[in-house]
């Protein structure tokens, strides 16, 4: 259920996104309606990508994986239904909060308190069984996957609480609460993403290629520097805080750089140079791509830390394009080639229309491409441009809009590998709940049947 | 060996040592800054929390989601000092041969003494008298501290009178996007604190003093294709409403150009929001000068040597600065 | 929804589930790792400000803030007095309004020794600071740190004309240059603390 909700969720997320990419070519586009401006829809499409499906189709991912690995079932799966639905609550009042204008106004935590404290009450109802489960398990040897997995349980419910708590009550006075913000959204898209996405890598990369994963020691590796130094990094270099802020986002940043090339190197050599073997489970290829998108994204986040890059790529496109590239790239890419590899096992059938899942795979890279590049690309034309106080700034936002208008195609091509996506998931779920109804019914029958011949 | 408790405390551990050093530190160095005096004036207390109709605007401001287009922080990547000249004195000699001797220090000696525009075509020719008209006038510019000193005192010898004028600079102050860099102290008094992440817009830190009349923002808000050729800003009608003139045309109604305007006998009127945020926007200024962020202001009408504590000090005029 | 229908599949899954092999980290990963952390504090080091509140990109340390301070007064006595009495150095005990706090600072308001034409006393309590006794009839309990070694000639000089010429508090007294102040701090070196009132009045103003 919790996928399903998170496809739908998907589908309204790359909505938003849309308008609010239409928006910059055709300025009037809606702009009469209030709760369609640009501003509103942005968090708004943001949040609902975030909260509406990366995180919980994280959650489900880890829930499963942390019932697999521990060769133990889920406790309690009702609750965890009653949390879902809660959580769905909440993130449907939160976004249409934010259309209506209660955004909070701090960035990847703007929805408001009401719908903020029933999304947090649905994941610690969720994640409360997974730590059951986990605590159930049979297999007392810890797997990889489930350091990332346990320390991602613990670590939403820590920095949301934190950071709602000191943001939303005006405890905190002035530019700290912009700096609560920046850690914040650090430690969700970073280290909790980070967190899951690398699990699930760790987790299907072995599984699906039959082979052994090549060293625990570098996931370790791995895992402790993503924990102690990924949620660093967020404050940018000119903000208005004192130095030592940005200064301390910047070597935590360069930190990264390691951890990217830790996890590349492992699965490298898991499967032994030959990259081909990635290309042969349409799973598998989902998570290829998601890794080369960690290693790009891990990689590019290092180099732009560097103060005087970070200067040039700052407001620009280009940290919109690298955002895109880590959240998206990386963990939606990993969680649709988990996903595409759970819900078949979950529901014991295989998908209804497997050539989709080829197809939504190729439009999702095709999508990230053409998203990231020209933003990427714009993003630092843009930068150069802002350096020279000569160039108008009209002429600056103007020389964007090319870049634009090709990140929209990249837009609309994802937004069509949702629709697949979702239609694949929802006839899977189709399928499976019409086989039960009709085992069920064909068992009713057959009983009234024995009962008259009985008789 | 039960490795559950010992993930737990890793990641305890792990998100202790990032909260403590971005959330504890942080609450106990800004989340308790006091006002702060600025650096002309020890009377003027800085920041002044927002007037009520801009504290409105702060939240319509949120509540549309201005910040992702507009950033409110401005950069700065370097300070300069400038040496002026105030007043020409008696020797009037004197203070031009100083001049021109402190002009002759080549560029790259630790001094970092340079001679500005002025003073560079004087160079050339001996005669030096036309540098004296004009004053006050920035003359030398330089990267260190003593060496500015020792500057104006070899000046202030010749009976001249010459003081060192702080420069902040960037390409963000280049652009007339401020004075001086955005410290925390700006933000003081705000609640959401929305410093912003994108430029599709310009920055918005000074924007009050480039723009500190608030018929342009009411226009810019309605139709901001009318008021900056070429800009891609959405329009925000919706803050605004389009009614029948009554019996007399209201005051507040928007003068629009042909484009924009609305049918004969209907006029535009903004409606609350709209004040309220036109009002906070013309509140956003960022260049009263601080210990955190020094600069040199214009001294207006400082001559006054009363022996009162004044607190109108002219720290900051209201005048847009000449970029 | 749950894995119940996985039953008898999890046995056999088991032994699907990845494991891990042991292969150790390669040691230029960890040269790596410690050249980015080695640099990195580098970097802290010149740029980070050492956690100074008060240190903004681009100064480096608060020394470099200090250097970029406008200078102060802006060649006007009066305002330099004015900055120097706010820094806070004279205002936190004697307050904004120069009434100081009764028993425990005195005014500065309508004093007569403030008042003196000859500014030796006054100048020699801003250098070596008061402490006790009895000031015109009152006595008070707070001391008044020196400030010699805090404040340059030309800064006491200043406060003290502002002080001695504040209409606002019915003071009109003689400016007070800082070649006198330079005179009386010589005269006074050897003088180990605080003085006292009774101190003071034994030594002649004009001294």
């Amino acid at each position: 259920m919790l996928f399903f909700s998170a496809a739908v969720w998907l589908l309204v997320a790359s909505a938003f996104g849309l308008i609010a990419s239409i928006k910059f070519h055709a300025p009037g586009f809606l702009a009469d309606c209030a709760g369609l401006t640009y501003g509103r829809v942005r968090p708004a499409a943001v949040n609902s990508m975030l909260y509406g499906f990366c995180l919980p189709s994280g959650l489900g991912i880890t829930l499963w994986v942390l019932a697999r690995l521990g060769c133990a079932r889920l406790a309690a799966p009702w609750m965890v239904a009653v949390g879902a639905a809660c959580w769905n609550l909440g993130v449907a009042l939160g976004i249409l909060g934010i259309l209506r204008g209660s955004t909070t106004g701090y960035e990847n935590l703007e929805m408001p308190a009401y719908a903020a404290s029933l999304i947090f009450f649905g994941y610690l109802m969720m994640a409360f069984w997974g730590v059951v489960t986990f605590h159930q398990r049979r297999e007392r040897r810890l797997y990889v996957s489930q350091w990332f997995l346990f320390a991602a349980l613990f670590w939403f419910p820590w920095i949301y609480s934190t950071a709602n708590l000191l943001l939303q009550g005006g405890q905190v006075r002035g530019m700290a609460q912009a700096v609560i913000a920046w850690w914040y959204s650090e430690n969700l898209v970073v280290v909790w993403l980070g967190l899951v996405g690398l699990a699930v890598i760790f987790y299907l990369v072995p599984k699906l290629t039959g082979r052994e994963l090549h060293s625990r020691y570098l996931a370790l590796l791995a895992f402790w520097l993503l924990i102690l130094f990924g949620g660093s990094g967020g404050i940018p270099a000119t903000a208005p805080v004192p130095a030592w802020m940005p200064a301390l986002s910047f070597v935590t940043a360069l930190l990264g750089v390691v951890t990217v090339v830790a996890v590349f190197l492992n699965v490298f050599r898991t499967t032994n140079g030959k990259c081909v073997m990635l290309m042969s489970n349409p799973s598998l290829r989902f998570l290829g791509a998601g890794l080369v998108a960690f290693v790009i994204g891990g990689l590019a986040s290092a180099v732009v830390a560097w103060p005087f890059i970070n200067r040039l790529t700052q407001f620009t496109w280009f940290s919109i394009a690298k955002g895109f590239l880590t959240s998206y790239g990386f963990f939606a890419m990993v969680t649709f080639g988990a996903v595409y590899h759970i819900v078949p096992q979950l529901m014991a059938q295989e998908f209804p229309f497997p050539r989709l899942v080829r197809a939504h795979f190729f439009l999702a890279v095709a999508g990230v491409l053409l998203f990231v590049l020209p933003l990427a690309i714009g993003g630092i034309v843009q930068g150069v441009r802002l350096q020279n106080a000569d160039i108008p700034f009209t002429d600056i936002a103007k020389g964007t809009l090319p870049f634009l208008r090709v990140s929209t195609m990249g837009d609309l091509l994802v937004a069509v590998g949702h629709v697949l996506f979702l239609a694949n998931l929802g006839g899977l779920a189709f399928q499976f709940y019409r086989a039960r109804a009709v085992s069920a019914w064909a068992a009713a029958t057959a009983e009234t049947k024995v009962a008259e011949a009985v008789s | 060996m039960n490795y559950g408790p010992l993930l737990f405390l890793a990641a305890f551990f792990a998100l202790a040592s990032s909260w403590s050093g971005f959330v504890l530190t942080t609450q106990l160095q800004l989340g308790r800054l006091q006002q702060t005096n600025t650096v002309a004036s020890p009377a003027v207390t800085y920041p002044v929390a927002r007037p009520g109709l801009a504290g409105q605007g702060l939240q319509v401001y949120r509540a549309n989601g201005c910040a992702y287009c507009h950033s409110q922080q401005v950069g700065q990547t370097g300070t300069l000092l400038d040496i002026e000249l105030t007043e020409a004195g008696t020797n009037q000699a004197a203070t031009i041969a100083a001049l021109l001797k402190l002009a002759e220090t080549p560029a790259d000696e630790p001094s970092g003494l340079s001679p500005l525009p002025p003073l560079a075509a004087a160079k050339g020719n001996a005669s030096g008298a036309a540098l004296l008209n004009g004053l006050p006038k920035s003359l030398l510019r330089s990267s260190n501290r003593p060496a500015a000193n020792a500057a104006v005192k070899a000046l202030n010898a010749t009976s001249a009178k010459a003081q060192i004028c702080i420069v902040p600079v960037g390409p963000d102050l280049a652009r007339g996007w401020g004075r001086r860099r955005s410290v925390a102290e700006d933000f003081l008094y705000d609640s959401p604190v929305m410093p912003g992440s994108q430029r599709v817009g310009p920055d918005l830190a000074d924007v009050g003093t480039r723009e500190p009349a608030l018929s342009w923002h009411l226009l810019h808000l309605y139709a901001p294709q009318a008021q900056v050729r070429g800009s891609t800003m959405p329009p925000y009608r919706f803050l605004f409403e389009r009614r029948k003139i009554g019996l007399q045309p209201s005051p507040d109604a928007l003068v629009l150009p042909a484009d924009a305007a609305p049918p004969a006998g209907y006029e535009v009127v903004p409606r609350h929001a709209a004040k309220a945020l036109a009002s906070y926007l013309t509140s956003l200024r960022a260049e009263a000068p601080l210990y955190v962020a020094p600069l040199t202001v214009a001294a207006a009408a400082a001559g006054t040597p009363t022996n009162a504590p004044t607190a109108s000090e002219a720290t900051s005029t209201n005048a847009p600065p000449t970029r | 929804m749950t894995p119940e229908t996985n039953q008898p599949a999890l046995v056999s899954a088991a032994a699907a589930e990845p494991k891990a092999a042991d292969a150790a980290v390669p040691v230029w990963l960890l040269v790596v790792l410690f050249l980015i952390l080695y640099g990195g504090m580098v970097y802290f080091d010149r740029y980070g400000g050492w956690f100074s509140p008060q240190v903004y990109a681009p100064y480096r340390t608060v020394e470099e803030v200090e250097a970029m301070q406008p200078a102060l007064g802006g060649g006007n006595v009066l305002q330099l007095g004015l900055q120097v009495y706010n820094k806070p150095t004279c205002v936190a005990c004697h307050q904004a309004n120069g009434k100081g706090l009764p028993g425990q600072f005195p005014p500065l308001v309508k004093s007569d020794w403030v008042n003196e034409p000859e500014p030796g006393r006054i100048i020699r309590i801003v250098l070596d600071g008061l402490y006790g006794g009895q000031i015109e009839g009152q006595s008070y309990s707070g001391s008044m740190v020196p400030w010699k070694d805090s404040l340059t000639d030309e800064e006491i000089a200043a406060v003290l004309t502002y002080v001695r010429q504040n209409a606002e508090w019915g003071n009109k007294a003689p400016a007070v240059t800082p070649e006198r102040v330079k005179q009386v701090r010589e005269k006074s070196k050897g003088h180990p603390q605080s003085w006292t009132p009774e101190e003071l009045l034994k030594i002649s103003p004009a001294d």
